[in-house]
């Protein structure tokens, strides 16, 4: 799991160019060129430019026009991708790139090493909250040739290079933005990418076109022809169209999770969860702190025995997911095992409730609070009522809201909730995804920083400590401690590591080969 | 009265659908005592179909039991569609009233108004509305009614506008009397039929609404509707057809017998064209 | 009615008409901004991170930064030279948006409306005609059905019906796309995507003309001047063409009128079932991103066309109802 500096190295040095397509020889299935993709999108992203958007849809549809220097495997470890290889010096400070040879943006121009520091140093740094806060770090980044890019950090920073994928700092080319608003430059609208397939065609509300790019730097690839990504707001026309045959390929939210057993029951279809490793993305009940008696530590320890987080995985998510056990996804690094959140136990629940001094009233409520559903499709809902009638069982009366979008996205972010639904990404690493929801510095009011308003010395303490150390052994013992510590506090009520699937026709192959999954740029994938 | 039970039951439809009706109320005043407890509570298995594990229409996603959703789901219905008709009444027939009976400009006036109403499409309207104050009975009712009175005012102001230039208006007006009582106590009550009619009509679609507004997910949370239910069961509707099948009949049971309703009480009210029509909506 | 008095007429309800769709755009734009949550907040929670620099940028890019009263006469001035706005959620002029999602909406919603028009008319007069029969019950009892059965019900099980198990026509969408197509197979290609819609949306309206064209074809033959005609002797054909009909589309010309406008909120339901790419899908996509620009877009066109519509009905009243006084 960790990834020592030695092995990465080792690990660029031997990853052989083609590796996913000899997979696919090595099963007797020989890569095909041509046919169309049909695939969906939803919902319909505003953009497609990554970075400028960073939401599912513009990152799933984006990383096919657009490149990172690396991509990762279900383990996290870093695979060539622009980047041909590359070196970390000793003292963790420098990090050099060596780029892919003869790599063309699809307006003809070539890509340089100077687009690669303009794309991170100036680009992201100004449109990407996300990569702001970690390319704020780089002391220095400089085109050493046109091939060869080098980035000085000013402090040792262990997780930099996770920060290289497509989703987080596509290369995109200078000569189109430079000087320019970025956000409201052509190229946002018309985007100009590396990737296998260039941007062609947009109709609203009906269709996104992509086609293949001729000069693509991989000789032969990609396969496909085009890719067309529908849009189709319905989640049971989406079924139809996968199910009719419509549409080959489906992911992320297009299917809803009580759809899938019948998909998987398909004997033409394929059913893969995979993917989404990169992300770790962990669902959990947010406890605002700041509401009585939410502060109170038992009263949160009780709430989490009142729920069965495996009649979640089971019946609401259709085993899409595995119940959380803390606050770590289990593929982040440096997840530990060993440090467990109160398991479901309805008596203990309520003699907790009972030592906090909560005692039922004459209809058995203890107390009442409000829970805000997360607006993002029915199975939050249904979510919503469960966690209703599980806490009712312990005397506890969860009144539900029902909020769009915007609503709860405003009031999620100013603190004016009592409790609601959130799910967050933990891109990899602790001090990527974990740290921002518990350390008291990033209480903000603003949509995923620690809204709860949790605040503990100790945990800040730990979360310094492993984002600061360079040594990976230094790092999983702070983040184990803090593991143990959080899961006693009980600052949230971790439910669900959530996955997605993703469902497509079986002649489709070499759909999900990564870590980030759906998000690849499919110069490999083809219609046997 | 007796002309009028005479004149409503003689239309065979009405009667059907009054007897229907009345089962439904019978319903969802029952609904606590058929179903104790709360509709909410997974009493199941979840997907069971019709009849079994002593699942009368089975249950749902959560092993929640259809047929007390169902009664309990009546109570709500129906209130959200009598309380939203009567609050659409009180507006519609006011601003009616006002617009039919003093004419000129105060009629251009409300009628601009109503018109600006019905120019912003209603379901549009009554989505905007329902989001704005978060999806809860109160603003469903609200928003229900909202859209709702236009066609009121119309009809209402239509009948005013008629009827002000009768005979026995002008009687009481040379009579003394004041405005509000010959509005209220002459012209109103010979008014009164289409209203009523109207009115079984609008908690019909008043009903329909709400499982709209339910179907994009902006139904009251802690309230089980019919509208609910439909929205619950419509993205499971080959797994578990019973989720929505049974709600969508108990809909348009309760609609249909409404309108059924309403034509015999525009018989009743109208009795001389009832015998030409023989019945009418 | 006399010609010559048209023009004024028609000048009168045409200041009145832009007075209303003045008013219903500033009124849009307030109800609309009572809304909690704003752009800026919805894009960046949705981005997944979120800093306040962030937020401010978006702000101020959205000029969300400015007074309200700022932001509305903007809106206004920009309303008044047919510029919508500028979504900078989806990166697009609101008037192009519009524009290439409104034939969508049109096209459904005007198949509807004269599928649920001329069926409905149709249903309603031979149900007149054959009043108190067997007939007149089964037309009654269907319109009833129609009436009674919730809109996204219907599309629903036409959906299972002719998609799942007959396999006769898709499902969702508006043409088939991977597909090159010419000439008329386009056309026959959009009308197989049409046809479940139209239906789904039309069949309530149905029920809704058909109710009403039979009420109204029996008041009006109930009235004295049938009742002369036919005293006269004229010919019962002649009777239900020139004095029946012809003053019982009177009251369907106006309800037609107001429903035209509804239709289109009605299309919301059905745009979401079938992923029809019309403006009705846009604007409750809007509502839930929260998308200003577009949902004021959206109310203003619909705005404008039911004005429109209800402009034409009375127009079309004056010119069918020689009872009907002109007066501006």
């Amino acid at each position: 799991m960790a990834f020592s500096r030695r092995g990465l190295l080792a690990a660029a040095a031997a990853a052989p160019l083609l590796m996913r397509v000899e997979d696919a020889l090595a099963q007797g299935i020989q890569p095909k060129r041509g046919g169309t993709l049909n695939s969906i999108v939803n919902p319909e992203p505003p953009v497609l430019h990554v970075g400028v958007n960073n939401q599912a849809p513009t990152l799933i549809v984006g990383g096919k026009i657009f490149q990172g220097l690396l991509r990762y495997d279900a383990k996290l470890n870093p695979m060539p991708e622009l980047a041909r290889r590359w070196e970390v010096s000793a003292d963790g400070l420098e990090y050099t790139f060596h780029l892919q040879e003869n790599v063309k943006f699809h307006d003809g121009q070539p890509m340089t090493a100077d687009d690669v520091i303009f794309s991170i140093m100036k680009f992201h740094m100004e449109v990407s909250p996300r990569a702001r806060g970690v390319f704020a770090r780089i002391k220095e980044g400089v085109a050493v040739n046109p091939t060869t890019a080098k980035f000085t950090l000013s402090a040792p920073f262990e997780p930099f290079l996770l920060m290289f994928d497509v989703t987080v700092s596509a290369i995109v080319p200078k000569h189109l933005f430079d000087g320019q608003d970025y956000r409201q430059a052509p190229a946002v609208s018309r985007p100009v990418g590396t990737g296998p397939f260039k941007f062609v065609e947009w109709q609203r509300g009906n269709f996104i076109r992509l086609e293949r790019f001729a000069d693509y730097w991989k000789p032969g690839q990609p396969y496909l022809d085009a890719i067309i990504y529908r849009v189709v707001p319905d989640s049971q026309s989406r079924r139809l169209a996968l199910e009719s045959g419509q549409v080959q390929l489906t992911q992320s939210n297009d299917i809803e999770p009580f759809d899938v057993p019948q998909m998987r029951a398909r004997p033409n279809l394929e059913v893969k969860t995979e993917g989404w490793e990169y992300f770790g993305p962990l669902m959990w009940m947010e406890f605002n702190h700041r509401v009585k008696p939410l502060d109170d530590v038992r009263v949160r320890r009780a709430l989490t025995m009142a729920v069965n987080r495996d009649f979640i995985a089971q019946r609401l998510w259709f085993g899409i997911g595995k119940p959380a056990t803390g606050p770590f996804h289990s593929a982040t690094r440096f997840y530990d095992g060993t440090a467990k959140s109160a398991a479901f136990n309805v008596e203990e629940s309520k003699k907790l409730l009972d030592a906090a001094g909560l005692k039922p009233n004459g209809q058995g409520v203890r107390f009442t609070i409000k829970h805000m559903s997360l607006p993002y499709g029915e199975v939050f809902t249904r979510l919503g009522e469960y966690l209703r009638q599980s806490f009712r069982q312990v005397g506890v009366d969860l009144q539900l809201e029902s909020v769009d979008v915007g609503t709860w996205a405003q009031r999620t972010g100013a603190w004016d909730f009592d409790t609601t639904i959130n799910y967050l990404y933990q891109y990899g690493d602790p001090t990527l995804g974990v740290e921002r929801s518990y350390v008291s510095t990033n209480i903000k009011k603003i949509l995923f920083s620690n809204v709860a308003g949790y605040s503990n010395p100790k945990v800040d303490e730990l979360f310094t400590q492993g984002r600061d150390s360079a040594d990976p052994k230094v790092r999983q013992a702070a983040f184990s401690d803090v593991q143990k510590l959080l899961v006693e506090e009980a600052p949230l009520l971790w439910l669900l590591e959530m996955s997605f699937p993703s469902i497509y026709d079986k002649k489709l192959q070499n759909v999900i080969t990564s870590g980030s999954g759906i998000h690849a740029c499919f110069d490999d994938v083809f219609l046997a | 009265m007796k002309d009028f039970w005479r004149n409503f039951s003689r239309n065979r439809g009405a009667v059907v659908g009054l007897v229907v009706l009345v089962a439904v109320l019978i319903l969802a005043v029952l609904a606590p005592v058929l179903y104790p407890g709360s509709p909410w509570d997974m009493a199941g298995m979840p997907f069971a179909p019709p009849g079994e594990e002593g699942m009368l229409l089975g249950t749902d996603s959560l092993g929640r039991d259809v047929a007390a959703g169902i009664a309990h789901g009546a109570r709500v219905s129906l209130l959200v569609g009598a309380v939203s008709t009567v609050a659409a009444l009180a507006i519609g027939v006011s601003l009616g009233a006002i617009a039919g009976y003093l004419g000129g400009l105060v009629d251009d006036l409300v009628m601009r108004f109503t018109e600006f109403f019905q120019t912003i499409p209603s379901f549009v309207l009554a989505i905007l509305l329902v989001a704005i104050f978060t999806p809860s009975i109160a603003s469903i009712v609200f928003a229900i009614a909202v859209v709702s009175w236009p066609p009121v005012a119309r009809v209402v102001r239509a009948e005013f506008l008629s009827l002000r230039s009768r005979e026995f208006v002008q009687a009481s007006e040379v009579l003394g009397k004041s405005r509000l009582s010959i509005v209220v106590g002459d012209i109103l009550p010979n008014a009164l039929s289409p209203i009523v009619v109207l009115s079984s009509l609008m908690v019909a679609s008043a009903i329909l609404l709400e499982s709209a507004l339910s179907f994009l997910g902006l139904g009251d949370p802690n309230m089980m509707s019919w509208g609910f239910l439909i929205g619950s069961g419509r993205s499971v509707i080959r797994m578990a057809w019973w989720m929505s099948v049974f709600p969508g009949i108990a809909i348009f049971l309760t609609v249909l017998s409404l309108n059924l309703v309403g034509e015999g009480l525009s018989d009743a009210l109208n009795p001389r064209l009832a015998r030409n029509r023989g019945g009418k909506p | 009615m006399e010609l010559s008095k048209l023009p004024g007429y028609l000048l009168g309800r045409l200041v009145k008409a832009a007075i209303v769709i003045l008013a219903i755009v500033v009124c849009n734009f307030f109800l609309i901004h009572a809304a909690p949550g704003d752009p800026a907040s919805i894009i960046a929670g949705q981005s997944g991170a979120a800093d306040a620099r962030f937020l401010e940028q978006l702000r101020a890019q959205f000029g969300l930064d400015q007074p309200l009263y700022v932001q509305l006469w903007i809106y206004l001035k920009g309303v008044l030279t047919l510029d919508l706005g500028f979504s900078h959620r989806q990166q697009v002029a609101v008037a192009s948006l519009l524009w290439d999602r409104l034939p969508a909406t049109l096209l459904l919603t005007g198949a509807a409306f004269v599928f649920a028009l001329s069926v409905g008319v149709a249903m309603g007069a031979l149900a007149a005609l054959r009043v108190g029969t067997w007939g007149d019950s089964i037309i009654t009892v269907l319109a009833l059905t129609f009436y009674a059965t919730p809109l996204f019900w219907v599309g629903l099980m036409l959906v299972l019906l002719f998609s799942v198990t007959l396999e006769w026509l898709p499902s969702f969408g508006m043409a088939s796309v991977g597909v090159e197509l010419h000439g008329f197979a386009v056309v026959l290609d959009v009308a197989k995507h049409l046809l479940l819609p139209a239906l789904t949306l039309g069949l309530f309206y149905v029920a809704v003309y058909a109710r009403l064209s039979r009420a109204t074809m029996l008041e009006v033959a109930d009235q004295d001047f049938v009742k002369t005609a036919r005293a006269k002797g004229v010919p019962e054909g002649r009777i239900l063409r020139r004095h029946i009909l012809r003053n019982a589309l009177l009251p369907i010309i106006t309800f037609a009128g107001i429903q035209a406008g509804q239709l289109i909120g009605g299309s919301i339901l059905v745009e979401t079932v079938f992923a029809w790419p019309g403006i009705g899908r846009l604007a409750f996509e809007a509502l839930l991103a929260r998308d200003y620009q577009v949902l004021m877009g959206v109310f203003f066109c619909t705005s404008v066309m039911v004005v429109l519509f209800n402009l034409i009905t009375d127009l079309l009243y004056a010119v069918v109802d020689p009872r009907v006084e002109v007066s501006a």
